[in-house]
């Protein structure tokens, strides 16, 4: 049965998903039972279902480490570096995000909530392991649904209600342009295998594009855009990051990049006629429709951000911004000469830049998941003064936090963002010179409003005195980030060598 | 004496100040308050003993067994510059001096960590550089600064003096201190000088002599400004700082000339190998004078040379004890030393020696008129100790007229620097007595007759000023005939005789005024009928027994260590056991000391006539002779001429500075800082939360963007 043998060979490659999803089952198929009519649960059914969320992610780890990297597959997935690099980001994340949501969740949700974001991070993890167009969508899409009920289930207010709505919405509309995106490349391809793609382009005349192949890259890249929130695509950010919770801003801010940028990077080699993220030189046309995105983004996202009240709305366009940092990333890819693997490279400083964001992102929205309560979630900045008086702890990891938002010093933020500058800049071009440049000037203006949320933390007296509520999780989970972003300002080189296997340029 | 048994000692010597300085400052304040002598005392009693027992035993160092000197890293001399030097013609005694190296030079290294080292330049830029800079310039030396301690001869006698003078001013100033809030904060800033004064002698390269140089100018720097809240003294510690910093940058471009040159700096391949000197100064002729230039601008930073004398004066508004301690004794003579020890250089540059005793010249002269007219009793000596380093960088030039003079005119220098610390730390002290007694008067015009009053005082100031003047078989009488004696043997040779000899007129004229204005000093405080401020009370106290035996002992010091160390050679001797000096054939100078005799009563009798025999008449003098008095009780107005050329430009520039900044630069950045703020508020109202809204952006997004990617294939 040579059908069966297949199935279960692409079955052993996915291991550390199938334990994530066959634990989203139990804790769908169970979850109800144990929740009776009216909604009332037993108390502390949540720090069950958040053990069995961190149980499967240790074995989903465990497995992710033990399983062998593939090469060459033709099967629907492959496990290369790259998949292995992506997988390690979804289950860190989702490891950060559990402590999160661990003490953020009800006990009558708690199965759905912890459901959802396994499911979100199986998902995550497909859109790497897939080898054909159609994997990487239905990854796309094991994002988007079990996103829309976890930011339903976060908070049942009617701010929040609005919110998922709003990003309900859009969220299908952006999933309609990568389905069409998709067709079009299925057009011109005729096949949905990555492999065959990468033939049937590499076939064309060098420096030939096909017209309907630019048309059907826009589009897709238009769609996932949405999940990189970069402008014009990222109006529902600032509102669905204040209007939900912050567990679920947390994931939003970070999940759907690692998504977005991974299908991005499965995608468009292919479509420039290379055979691998390695051999990648973006086509003229992609340069310029990353480097247009890049700019566009990252200054708009900075200036939007100098004047919010709120901040969460101003962590939101933070969020903008540093999607338009990333896209920097894209823009200046080159292909891979074969000399020096530390040589910055527009792939690799992305794919390095990428965990850099999600520890510091994911660890200033645990700081405000633990500094609120359920009565009061913080909100605007105001929230914030005096945090340094009366939460010192929190306010400190809030503030290492920030500092690697912002790039500076001693943080991997900053790492992050020179890879990036030295990747555009060692291209010897005026368009990446330019985008360095506006990189470099970007983070100055961040830094205004970076800066001044330390400030009001460290020298303003305290405005609003909330009572505290014991969040021992989501603090956790913050000082976890912040230790780690300063770790990886010391260390840096065993994450870079990862992210330049990723990407391809060593063999792992 | 084996080098492990020296070891300890070395490294007691800085250790002891520095964890003195430590524990002051740490427990100072708190815990030891007025006890906070105790760690400095004996601290620097331990380095004290450490110095003594080092000087004894460091002759007996088997200079063959010198074995802890670490090889000086691989020259970069090619074999082809060595062949030039070998081509061109050297005076023999300079090869004579040369060749006298390695034999019986006893010196300690120890080596205690590395410090800074940089890896030589890649080779990829050597190429790159290939077309600008000149193939004999190039460098792959990289910099290797290991922190060692070094003691040779030289260093072993600075030790001794700086330890010894620094414990007898710690022991005295314990009693001047006495009930000062800032006790703890004095004996630490002591500790920590004595440390850094210490190390700067002991240092072995350049890089970290500068470190320690710059280490004595802080703590000079804190001392001088000790009482900051009286402004005159923060002025005077800024204005000290400040002035050094203009030596400093000599300092470190002569450091920078020596690294490309010859590829270290440390001194054992700089100054030990007399053979590369030469091929480097064959090569390149300027080069080493540059590089003398530069060290002797150093030099006269600290050591207080015109034009950058201005400090020294105002830095008596420091505690007195300070002044003895650092402006007088110790940190002063650090330029003297940085040129004496550098001798193997500067006795190829000729015209940077000539620069050296024409400045001296000017220094000692000038020094020595401005201190006639003071009326400041500390004042005086501040001027008196210009003038000294004066006389000291006089005789250091003197191997201009003939190299074989090199030795001896720096055993003459150090000679004049070694008998000098004891005799104005002494003369210092005692017009801290003079001014604990008085209560902090110092004008001479205030109080007279003190000699009944103050009987202790009075003896030891006598001894010190005597010293000073030169009187027969006193310190000074020895070191100062030295000077005058190599100057007169450099004027009978070379062809420089005019220079060297206008410069022993010089020399002898301002003996002449050492005299008499020392004496002035003496009979204005000490005889005449007695009166006090009344600042003092009723009754003038004597100083107390920790005041009284500090001045004792450098008394006696003063006495005899001239007589001591003088004619019996033992000075030279050891000095002559220094890296790059040769011994010499010392012999008496009857016709110099006939001279100095005779200078020496002139003016100690001339300051007699006027002070106390004829008292009105120095009133007179000074209205007959207005103008030069003017002059001279204004300074020459040094401070001024220097404030209009150099200081009122320098804030012109700044103000302009200061225009641009705030109106272009400021401008710049706030219309700038403004654009985003403006911009945001416009662009808000995309943001209006309506979904269709978004939707419809998002498909215009999308269509602008096909557009465009239409357009550009």
């Amino acid at each position: 049965m040579p059908a069966f043998n297949e199935l279960n060979q692409a079955a052993g490659l996915i291991i550390p998903e199938i334990i994530l999803i066959a634990t989203v089952c139990i804790m769908f198929l169970t979850g109800p039972f144990l929740v009776s009519e009216n909604g009332s649960s037993p108390a502390g059914l949540k720090h069950r279902w958040g053990a069995l969320a961190v149980l499967a992610l240790l074995c989903s780890a465990f497995a992710w480490l033990k399983a062998p990297l593939t090469d060459g597959s033709v099967g629907p997935f492959e496990v290369d570096a790259f998949a292995w690099y992506v997988r390690g980001i979804s289950l860190g994340a989702g490891f950060l995000l559990t402590l999160i949501l661990w003490d953020q969740t009800d006990d009558a949700h708690a199965a759905e909530n912890f459901a959802c974001l396994l499911a979100t991070l199986a998902g995550t993890s497909f859109v790497a392991l897939a080898n054909d167009l159609i994997g990487i969508f239905l990854g796309l899409e094991l994002v988007s649904i079990p996103t829309y009920i976890l930011l339903y289930l976060g908070r049942a207010d009617w701010m929040s209600r609005e919110a998922t709505i709003k990003y309900f919405l859009l969220s299908i509309f952006s999933s309609a342009m990568v389905l069409f995106g998709l067709a079009w490349i299925y057009g011109v391809a005729g096949t949905t295998n990555l492999a065959s793609i990468a033939e049937r382009t590499h076939r064309a005349i060098p420096g030939f594009e096909h017209g309907m192949l630019v048309v059907a890259q826009v589009i897709m890249i238009a769609g996932i855009s949405f999940r990189l929130t970069a402008v014009p695509f990222h109006f529902y950010a600032p509102d669905v990051f204040q209007g939900v919770a912050p567990s679920a801003s947390a994931m939003l801010s970070f999940l759907p990049k690692v998504v977005g940028f991974a299908a991005l990077l499965q995608i468009l080699p292919l479509c420039a006629g290379a055979d691998g993220i390695a051999a990648w030189t973006p086509t003229k046309n992609q340069a310029w429709l990353f480097t247009t995105l890049a700019l566009v983004t990252m200054t708009f996202g900075n200036i939007m951000a100098i004047r919010q009240t709120s901040v969460l709305r101003m962590l939101a366009w933070s969020s903008i911004s540093h999607a338009g940092y990333m896209l920097v990333g894209l823009a200046v890819a080159t292909e891979y000469g074969g000399q020096n693997p530390n040589e910055a490279s527009g792939q690799a400083a992305l794919m390095f830049y990428l965990p850099i964001y999600g520890i510091v992102s994911i660890g200033a929205f645990a700081v405000l998941a633990a500094a609120g309560t359920r009565s009061r979630p913080l909100r605007s900045l105001e929230d914030l003064h005096g945090l340094s008086q009366t939460r010192p702890a929190l306010a400190l990891t809030m503030a290492v936090c920030v500092f690697g938002l912002s790039g500076l010093p001693p943080t991997g933020g900053f790492l992050g963002k020179l890879n990036l500058f030295v990747a555009a800049w060692v291209v010897n071009s005026q368009l990446s010179r330019t985008l360095a440049i506006a990189l470099a000037a970007n983070a100055v203006v961040a830094a205004a409003y970076y800066l001044r949320l330390i400030g009001l933390m460290y020298f303003e007296a305290p405005k609003t005195i909330l009572e505290p509520e014991p969040r021992p999780a989501s603090a956790l989970a913050g000082g976890i980030c912040a230790v780690s972003t300063l770790l990886l300002f010391a260390s840096p080189q065993w994450l870079w060598n990862a992210a330049a296997a990723a990407v391809g340029l060593v063999t792992a | 004496m084996s080098q492990e048994l020296l070891a300890p000692l070395l490294w007691l010597i800085p250790a002891a100040p520095l964890l003195s300085a430590v524990i002051t400052a740490l427990l100072g304040p708190k815990l030891l308050k007025y006890r906070s002598h105790i760690p400095c005392w004996s601290a620097l009693a331990v380095s004290f003993a450490a110095s003594l027992a080092l000087l004894v035993l460091l002759p007996q160092q088997n200079s063959g067994a010198a074995s802890g000197l670490i090889p000086p890293p691989d020259l970069v001399a090619s074999p082809e510059s060595e062949s030039d030097a070998a081509a061109t013609d050297i005076p023999a005694s300079v090869s004579a001096l040369a060749a006298a190296t390695a034999a019986d030079k006893p010196e300690v290294v120890v080596y205690i960590g590395e410090w800074l080292s940089l890896e030589p330049a890649p080779e990829k830029a050597i190429v790159d550089a290939a077309d600008t800079i000149p193939e004999k310039n190039r460098q792959r030396a990289g910099m290797r600064v290991p922190l060692e301690l070094r003691v040779d001869s030289i260093a072993s006698i600075m030790l001794a003096m700086v330890t010894g003078v620094s414990l007898l001013v710690a022991l005295f100033g314990s009693g001047y201190m006495h009930h000062d809030p800032g006790y703890p904060r004095f004996f630490a800033a002591v500790s920590m000088f004595v440390f850094s004064m210490c190390m700067l002698v002991m240092s072995n390269s350049f890089v970290m002599l500068f470190v320690f140089w710059e280490m004595v100018g802080l703590c000079s720097y804190l001392l001088i400004g000790f009482w900051f809240r009286k402004p005159s003294a923060a002025a005077a510690s800024k204005k000290a700082f400040v002035v050094n910093r203009i030596g400093d940058f000599g300092l470190i471009m002569a450091i920078f000339l020596i690294w490309t040159n010859f590829g270290t700096v440390d001194f054992a391949g700089v100054l030990g190998n007399p053979d590369r000197i030469q091929a480097i100064a064959a090569t390149n002729s300027g080069v080493i004078t540059l590089i003398c230039f530069c060290l002797f601008l150093g030099a006269m930073g600290k050591s207080a040379q015109f034009p950058l004398q201005v400090w020294l004066p105002d830095a008596m508004e420091g505690p007195t004890t300070v002044s003895a301690l650092i402006h007088a004794a110790t940190m002063v003579t650090a330029g003297v030393y940085l040129v004496a020890r550098c001798t193997p250089l500067f006795v190829l540059a000729p015209q940077a020696q000539l620069l050296v005793t024409g400045t001296g010249a000017i220094t000692a002269a000038i020094a020595a008129l401005i201190a006639l007219t003071q009326t400041d009793l500390k004042r005086v000596l501040a001027y008196s100790t210009v003038s000294q380093l004066g006389f000291m960088f006089m005789a250091l030039g003197c191997g201009a007229a003939d190299p074989g003079l090199a030795t001896m005119a720096v055993t003459a220098g150090m000679f004049h620097l070694f008998t000098h610390a004891f005799f104005k730390a002494l003369l210092f002290l005692a017009a801290g007595s003079v001014m604990h007694a008085m209560g902090d008067v110092i004008d001479m015009r205030r109080f007279s007759g003190l000699r009944r009053a103050l009987p202790i005082t009075h003896w030891t100031f006598l001894v010190g000023a005597a010293a000073l003047a030169g009187v027969p078989l006193l310190a000074g009488f020895w070191s100062k005939d030295e000077i005058l004696a190599v100057l007169m043997a450099a004027s009978r040779t070379g062809e420089h005789r005019l220079f060297f000899g206008s410069v022993l007129v010089v020399a002898s004229l301002t003996a002449l005024l050492t005299a008499f204005y020392t004496f002035r000093a003496y009979f204005m405080t000490f005889w005449g009928p007695e009166k006090f401020p009344e600042e003092a009370g009723h009754h003038p106290h004597e100083a107390t027994p920790i005041m009284a035996w500090p001045l004792r002992i450098l008394a006696v010091a003063a006495l005899l260590i001239g007589l001591a160390v003088g004619p019996t050679h033992l000075f030279s001797n050891t000095l002559a056991r220094t890296t790059g000096l040769t011994p010499f054939e010392a012999h008496f100078h009857l016709d110099v000391m006939a001279l100095s005799v005779f200078i020496a009563s002139a003016g100690i009798g001339m300051a007699w006539m006027l002070y106390v025999v004829m008292p009105k008449v120095p009133g007179k003098m000074a209205v007959v002779l207005k103008p030069f008095y003017v002059i001279s009780q204004g300074k020459f107005y040094l401070d001024e001429i220097l404030y209009v050329l150099v200081v009122l430009p320098l804030r012109g520039i700044a103000f302009l500075s200061t225009l641009f900044d705030r109106l272009v630069i400021d401008g710049l950045i706030d219309s700038l800082g403004t654009v985003p703020r403006v911009l945001g508020d416009r662009i808000r109202s995309l943001q209006g939360g309506v979904v269709t809204a978004y939707a419809g952006l998002m498909w215009v997004g999308l269509v602008v963007l096909v557009v465009i990617c239409l357009g550009i294939s």
